[in-house]
């Protein structure tokens, strides 16, 4: 093994994670629905074309215009609210605290 | 030449014997189309005596007559244009001197891989694209692998390729 191998195995490497960045970004496909469960039990089930706000009580989950994003919450962290809009197939945000669970399919 | 040309020829019948060889089992569950190129580690000895020509020569003949034998011709369009493209810069980069048989074949499976990707870009459509990550890593391992053997092969029977 000479140096440049190791500049050629530092290139092939760099272009295995450049190239797996790449794909994952055009190929994470759109999602088609969006299933809100707390405590385990599914609450809402629906398109996610359908503009829509879901109100649980504890959090506000908002469908608009084919992305999901939980617009309020009475937990401490607000990890959920923070969290960006989800679109793509399987795609989740979870408020832990609320035992919230939005998952887009 | 007539010494030169029957070596030739020998290289071509090593290169198709382990085309034959790969072509029992397949590696298509990682990712489609996937192989681990032992032919390559043949024409790489003629990388190794510096003699490109041969290598282009031997490597055509081989991606030409295999794919009569174990394919079709569609499968031209894939290995042709990534055998000759992938074999240039390993030759390039072999004449630099400062990678050794391992480096290159490295960089001739990575690059073949990215070739190949390209053509099913452009014959299939952006969704083959998605393999690109899979099958540099592939070209990466493989390429390890073929150069290591070649490398081997290459100090034991580096005296006897004179022609």
């Amino acid at each position: 093994m000479k140096k440049g191998d190791y500049i050629i195995i530092a290139v092939a490497i760099a272009s295995v994670i450049l190239s797996g960045i790449l794909a994952f970004s055009l190929f994470g496909s759109a999602a088609t629905s969006v299933t809100v469960s707390q405590n385990n039990k599914v609450v809402y089930s629906g398109n996610i074309n359908t503009d829509n706000e879901i109100t649980l009580g504890t959090n506000t989950i908002v469908i608009n215009s084919g992305a999901v994003y939980m617009k309020d919450a009475t937990c401490k962290n607000q990890i959920c609210v923070n969290h960006k809009k989800i679109s793509k197939k399987g795609e989740s945000i979870t408020c832990l605290p609320n035992k919230v669970l939005v998952e887009v399919e | 030449m007539a010494k030169k040309i029957t070596f030739y020829a020998l290289f071509c019948s090593a290169c198709l014997i382990c085309g034959y060889i790969e072509s029992l089992f397949s590696l298509s569950f990682i990712a489609p189309g996937i192989k681990l190129g032992l032919s390559n580690a043949v024409a790489l000895l003629l990388v190794a005596k510096r003699d490109f020509k041969g290598a282009l020569l031997v490597n055509v003949a081989r991606i030409l007559i295999s794919a009569l034998l174990f394919s079709n011709l569609f499968s031209l369009c894939f290995s042709l244009p990534a055998g000759i493209i992938s074999l240039v810069f390993s030759y390039l980069l072999y004449k630099t001197d400062k990678v050794s048989l391992i480096g290159i074949s490295i960089a001739g499976g990575v690059i073949h891989n990215i070739c190949q990707s390209v053509t099913a870009y452009l014959l299939l459509g952006a969704g083959v694209l998605y393999y690109l990550p899979f099958l540099i890593l592939a070209g990466l391992i493989s390429g390890a692998f073929i150069g290591t053997i070649s490398l081997l092969t290459f100090k034991r029977i580096e005296k006897h390729l004179k022609f």
